[in-house]
C-alpha cells in the first residue's frame, strides 16, 4: 500500500514537473515545424509525384500529410494536458495554503537571510505610532501583526494575486485544450460548392488521406454570386446571395461576404472561394484549309467538346470574364488594362500534341490600336508557361476572316516569285470582299491580314477555336462549420491573458517589521522581499527606506547601522 | 513615449497625480469612442470608410463624447473618493497617449505638404511625401545605430545623447509617416482603396522599427542600459536595409486590400502582434549584450568597453522584462487572430503555417519563462534562448511569408 502510494507520488511528481513541461513545450514546437514545411492535405498524387514511392509510403504511414490529426501528435497534446493537470494538482493546494496562512512571525534566522533590510534604534516613540506610520505610507498593502512577548511582528503583503495568476494561466491552457478537443469531436467543418441558381446540402472535408461527407439538416441555395473589382483589377469584394431552405421552406435570405458569415441553426456559413459553375460558352471553329468555313461549337465549362468531323476534342477547363494585365513594359509606370473574357481549354487529337490554350473574345488593343486577336498557348499544360501568339486578324470582325481567306485564295493563284503579286492579290481580295466601298481602316486591316498569313498556316490544328459568346455562371465556394468548443476556447483565452498579466506584471512583495525594546529604546528592523522583478523592488525598497528615514529622523539615536546585505545590488 | 519637459513643476503637474489620471481616462474614453464608431457608426464598418468617418463630424462627436465622458467620470470619481489620488499605471500610460497625439499632429502638418491630388497617381507613387519621410526615418535609425555602437568605445561621451535623440526622432518620424500613409492611401482611385498602413510586409516592417526602438528607449530611460542600444538599434538597422531592398523590388507601393483583410480586426491583430515581435527583438538585443559582456569579462576585463555595459544581472533582467512585455501581447494577438479567423475562415485554428509558427514562437517563449523559474539554469542559457527565440520569431513573420504558402499569403513577396 505504502509502496503503491510512493510509486504514484513519483509519477505525479514526474508528470507535473518543470523539466517535463519544458521538454514537452520544445518537442511540441519541433513537431509542429514538420507540418508547416510539408504542405498538408494536398492530393495524394501530388505527394507521390513529389516524393517518389518510398518516401511517399513512409510519410503516409506516419500520417505526415495530415500531421496535426495523427495519433502521435494528439498524444503529445494529451501529454501536455496530463502534465498541466498534474502540475496544477501538485501546486494548487500548496499555493492556496500559502495564500491563506500568512505567517506573521518570522524567526531571526530567516529574517537575517533576507537581502533587503535595514534597522534603526529609536527613542521617544511608541510601537503603535511606528506601525501606523508604515501602514500610512503603504496604504494598499495588507497588514497583519502579532505580539510575541515584548516583540511586535508586522507583516505586509502586496500583490498576493501573483500566485493566482499562475493557477489561472495553467488552468486556462487546460480549458483551451479541452475546448479544442470539443471542437474536433463534436464540431465539423467542410466545403460546399453551390452553382448559381442551384442548391446543395452536403459538405465535404479531408479525412486522413481521403474525403469525408456530411449532410446538413438544411439546404443552401446560391441566388447570385458577384465580384467587385478595384480600378486596377484586383478583386475588392466577393459576395454571395444565399437562401437557406429548411424542410422545403425558404427560411432565410442574406448576403455574405468574406469576414461576414451567416449563422443558421448553430452552423456558420462562410464565403471561402468561388469558381466557374459551368458557364455556357460558344466557340467558333475557323477552318484553316482556306475554304473559309466557320462552324459553331456550343458547350459548357468542365465539359469536353468533340468535333465530329476531325475527332479533335476540347476539354474546357476555365472561363474568366476579366483579364486585367499590366500592359506597361518592365520598369515603366504600370498600366492596367482589362483584356476581356477568356476561355481555357485543352486541345487533344490524333497526331497532335495536347496543349493548353487560352482564347480571348476581344482583339488585343494597345494604345487604342487594334493588334488583332491573340491566343495563349502552353505546351506543358502549365499556366505559367503560357506564351501569347498574335493571330493577326481580328476574329470578332467576320469581314477580316473573309478578307484573309480571299487573300489566301488569290495568293495561291499568283506566281510566288513575282514581288508585286502580293499587292495585286490583296487588291483583288479587297474587291471580292468589299466591292467598291473600301472601309476607312483598310490599311491597318491589311497589315493584320498580312501578319495572319505568317501565323495561321503554321497552326497545328485543322481549325482555330475562338471564343465567341458566353453566358457566365459562377459557383460560390462556401465553408460550413459548427464549433461547440469555440466558446470554451474563448473563456480559456480570456483566463490565459488575465492570468499572464497578473503573473508577469504583479509581483508578490512582502515586508516584515520587527519592533523590539533594546537598551531602553526601540529597535525597528525592516526587511523586504519580492518574488520577481528585483530591479524595481531594489529601487522601491530604497525609496521606502529614505522616506522612513525622513519620518524617523526626530527619533533616531544614532547613525543607522546599515547591515552589509542592504548594499547588494 | 515621454516628451522631456525641462520645467519640473510644469511636468509634475501635467504628468502626475490627478491631472494625469483625468487625462488617462480621457484617452481611454477616446479609444472607446473610436471602437464604438467602428462597431456602430455609419452603416456598418468598411475599411475604406473608417478614416473619413473618424475625421467627419460623426467621428468628432463619437471621439469627443468618449474623451469628455472618460475625463468627467474620472473627475466625479476623484471627488467622491478623494483619497484615491495617484495611479502609477495612469502616469506611465498617459505619456504614451501624448506621444501618439503628437504623431497625429505631426501627420496633420505633413498632409499640408502633400502633393496635390492631381499630381499623384496609383501607378507612380514616387512623389508621395511619405517616401521622403521614410528616407528621413531610415537615416535617423541608421545614424542612431552608429552612435550607439560608437558609445561602446567611448562611454560617457556626447554620442550617447545624440544616439538617444536620433532614435526618438526616428520613432516620431516613423510613427507620423505611417499615419500619413493611411491618409495617402485615400489619394488614389477616389479613396476606394483606403486602408490602415499595416497591410503588407513593407509597412509592418516600419512599424517594427518604431516599436522596437520605443521599447528599448523605455529600458534606457528607466535602467540606463545604453550599451544595449548598440545591439537593438543594430537589429533595427539590419531591418532598415531589408526594407530598402523591399522598396527596390517594388514592394513599397500602397496596394488595395484583398477581401480577407477588410476587417477592423486587421488594425488590432497586426499591431498587437508586432508589439510581441518587437519586444522579442529587444530581448534578443539584451541577450546579445549579455553574451558580449560575458565574453568581455573573460577576455578584456580591464577594457573601457566593459564600463559601458550594464551588469549581467541587469541585462538578464531586461531580457526577461522584454519577454514579459512581448509574451502577453503576443498571446493576446494570437487569440485575437484566432477570433478573426473564426469570423473569416470558418475556424479559430486551421494549422495554417503562420498560425503554427505563431504557436511555435509562443511555445519557445513559454519554455523560456519556465526555464527562468527553474533553478540551476544560468544567465548564459537564457541569453542564448532569447537570441535563438528571436531567430524563430523572425522566421515566423518573415520566413513563413517568403517560403511557405498558406492562408496568410497576402504578406508574400511577389
Amino acid at each position: 500500500m505504502s509502496q503503491r502510494s510512493h510509486f504514484s507520488r513519483i509519477i505525479i511528481n514526474r508528470l507535473g514537473s518543470m523539466p517535463l513541461a519544458i521538454t514537452l513545450l520544445v518537442v511540441l514546437a519541433l513537431a509542429s515545424v514538420i507540418g508547416t514545411v510539408l504542405q498538408q492535405n494536398q492530393s495524394q498524387q501530388d505527394y507521390l509525384q513529389q516524393f517518389g514511392p518510398l518516401w511517399y509510403w513512409l510519410f503516409r504511414s506516419l500520417g505526415m500529410f495530415d500531421m496535426y490529426h495523427t495519433w502521435w501528435f494528439l498524444t503529445l497534446l494529451g501529454f501536455l494536458m496530463v502534465s498541466l493537470s498534474f502540475c496544477l494538482w501538485r501546486n494548487v493546494p500548496r499555493i492556496l495554503k500559502q495564500t491563506r496562512t500568512r505567517k506573521v512571525y518570522i524567526s531571526d534566522r530567516a529574517f537575517s537571510h533576507i537581502t533587503h533590510q535595514q534597522s534603526w534604534l529609536l527613542r521617544d516613540v511608541s510601537a503603535e505610532s511606528l506601525t501606523d506610520n508604515i501602514k500610512n505610507r503603504l496604504k494598499d498593502w495588507e497588514w497583519r501583526s502579532e505580539q510575541r512577548g515584548d516583540t511586535l511582528y508586522l507583516r505586509g503583503d502586496n500583490g498576493r494575486k501573483h500566485k493566482l495568476g499562475y493557477i489561472a494561466v495553467h488552468s486556462a491552457m487546460l480549458v483551451i485544450l479541452i475546448g479544442g478537443w470539443l471542437s474536433v469531436h463534436f464540431g465539423f467543418r467542410g466545403d460546399m460548392s453551390v452553382v448559381e441558381g442551384t442548391s446543395e446540402h452536403g459538405i465535404s472535408f479531408t479525412e486522413g488521406t481521403g474525403v469525408g461527407h456530411l449532410d446538413m439538416p438544411f439546404e443552401v441555395r446560391c441566388n447570385e454570386f458577384s465580384i467587385d473589382f478595384y480600378p486596377n483589377g484586383m478583386p475588392s469584394e466577393f459576395r454571395s446571395n444565399l437562401t437557406v431552405i429548411d424542410q422545403g421552406k425558404e427560411v432565410l435570405t442574406s448576403d455574405i461576404i468574406v469576414n461576414e458569415p451567416l449563422y443558421y441553426k448553430g452552423v456558420r456559413i462562410y464565403q471561402a472561394s468561388f469558381g466557374d459553375g459551368g458557364s455556357d460558352v460558344k466557340l467558333k471553329l475557323y477552318k484553316l484549309d482556306g475554304s473559309g468555313t466557320v462552324r459553331d461549337a456550343s458547350t459548357q465549362v468542365y465539359q469536353t467538346y468533340k468535333d465530329e468531323e476531325t475527332g479533335i476534342t476540347m476539354e474546357i477547363t476555365d472561363f474568366r470574364p476579366h483579364n486585367v494585365e499590366n500592359m506597361a513594359e518592365a520598369g515603366h509606370v504600370k498600366d492596367f488594362q482589362d483584356m476581356g473574357p477568356s476561355l481555357d481549354f485543352i486541345i487533344r487529337g490524333e497526331g497532335l500534341k495536347p496543349v493548353k490554350v487560352r482564347s480571348f473574345l476581344n482583339a488585343f488593343e494597345l494604345n487604342d490600336d487594334n493588334r488583332g486577336s491573340i491566343m495563349m498557348i502552353s505546351t506543358t499544360g502549365d499556366k505559367q508557361d503560357f506564351q501569347s501568339v498574335a493571330l493577326g486578324i481580328d476574329f470578332s470582325d467576320p469581314q477580316e476572316w473573309a478578307l484573309y481567306n480571299a487573300f489566301i485564295r488569290e495568293l495561291i493563284q499568283t506566281d510566288p516569285n513575282d514581288k508585286s503579286a502580293k499587292m495585286v492579290a490583296f487588291k483583288a481580295a479587297m474587291t471580292e470582299v468589299f466591292g467598291d466601298k473600301r472601309p476607312d481602316n483598310f490599311q491597318a486591316m491589311a497589315v493584320r491580314v498580312l501578319q495572319a498569313t505568317q501565323v495561321l498556316p503554321r497552326m497545328p490544328w485543322p481549325f482555330l477555336p475562338v471564343l465567341e459568346d458566353y453566358e457566365q455562371k459562377y459557383y460560390t465556394g462556401l465553408q460550413l462549420a459548427r464549433d461547440p468548443g469555440m466558446n470554451v476556447v474563448w473563456i480559456g483565452s480570456a483566463l490565459l491573458v488575465m492570468g499572464l498579466c497578473i503573473m508577469l506584471y504583479i509581483s508578490h512583495r512582502k515586508l516584515w517589521l520587527i519592533v523590539r525594546p533594546e537598551q531602553g529604546a526601540l529597535r525597528l528592523s525592516m526587511a523586504g522581499i519580492s518574488n520577481r522583478n528585483p530591479l524595481n523592488f531594489n529601487r522601491e525598497f530604497h525609496t521606502l527606506l529614505s522616506q522612513m528615514e525622513d519620518d524617523l529622523r526626530p527619533h533616531l539615536t544614532a547613525v543607522p547601522n546599515a547591515s552589509p546585505q542592504s548594499e547588494s545590488k | 513615449m515621454t516628451t522631456t519637459i525641462q520645467s519640473p513643476a510644469m511636468a509634475s503637474l501635467w504628468f502626475q497625480g490627478k491631472v494625469a489620471l483625468v487625462r488617462y481616462w480621457a484617452y481611454l474614453g477616446l479609444l472607446t469612442g473610436a471602437t464604438g464608431l467602428a462597431l456602430f457608426g455609419g452603416d456598418g464598418y468598411t475599411e475604406s470608410g473608417y478614416l473619413p468617418m473618424l475625421i467627419s463630424m460623426q467621428g468628432v462627436i463619437w471621439l469627443g463624447t468618449g474623451a469628455v465622458l472618460g475625463g468627467a467620470l474620472c473627475v466625479v470619481y476623484s471627488i467622491i473618493r478623494p483619497e484615491q489620488g495617484r495611479s502609477v499605471l495612469a502616469e506611465r500610460l498617459v505619456s504614451w497617449g501624448d506621444g501618439i497625439l503628437l504623431m497625429v499632429v505631426m501627420m496633420a502638418i505633413f498632409t499640408l505638404f502633400e502633393p496635390s491630388a492631381s499630381a499623384v497617381s496609383y501607378e507612380d507613387q514616387s512623389n508621395l511625401l511619405s517616401i521622403k519621410l521614410i528616407m528621413a526615418m531610415n537615416m535617423a535609425f541608421l545614424f542612431s545605430a552608429i552612435c550607439y555602437i560608437l558609445l561602446l568605445f567611448a562611454p560617457d561621451s556626447f554620442v550617447g545623447r545624440m544616439a538617444n535623440i536620433t532614435a526618438w526622432l526616428g520613432v516620431y518620424i516613423g510613427g507620423s509617416m505611417l499615419l500619413l500613409r493611411w491618409y495617402e492611401s485615400y489619394l488614389f482611385m477616389d479613396g476606394s482603396i483606403g486602408h490602415a498602413p499595416v497591410s503588407n510586409l513593407y509597412e509592418v516592417f516600419m512599424l517594427l522599427f518604431c516599436m522596437m526602438t520605443i521599447i528599448y528607449l523605455q529600458w534606457e530611460k528607466r535602467y540606463q542600459a545604453q550599451a544595449m542600444g548598440a545591439f537593438v538599434l543594430s537589429l533595427v538597422a539590419a531591418g532598415v536595409f531589408f526594407e530598402i531592398w523591399l522598396a527596390s523590388v517594388g514592394q513599397a507601393d500602397i496596394k488595395p486590400l484583398v477581401p480577407a483583410l477588410q476587417s477592423y480586426w486587421m488594425k488590432i491583430h497586426v499591431p498587437l502582434n508586432f508589439v510581441g515581435y518587437s519586444a522579442f527583438g529587444v530581448a534578443c538585443g539584451a541577450g546579445m549584450a549579455y553574451l558580449v559582456r560575458e565574453w568581455l569579462e573573460v577576455h578584456k576585463p580591464n577594457g573601457t568597453m566593459l564600463r559601458a555595459f550594464p551588469s549581467l544581472e541587469q541585462l538578464d533582467e531586461l531580457a526577461y522584462k522584454s519577454v514579459a512585455v512581448g509574451f502577453p501581447a503576443f498571446t493576446l494577438a494570437t487569440i485575437l487572430g484566432a477570433a478573426w479567423a473564426a469570423e473569416a475562415w470558418g475556424g479559430y485554428w486551421s494549422w495554417d503555417p503562420k498560425e503554427t509558427w505563431a504557436l511555435i514562437v509562443w511555445l519557445v517563449y513559454a519554455a523560456y519563462l519556465h526555464v527562468r523559474v527553474q533553478h540551476g539554469w544560468e544567465g548564459r542559457t537564457l541569453a542564448w534562448w532569447t537570441v535563438s527565440g528571436f531567430l524563430v520569431t523572425v522566421f515566423c513573420f518573415l520566413g513563413v511569408n517568403m517560403y511557405l504558402s498558406g492562408l496568410h499569403s497576402y504578406g508574400q513577396l511577389s
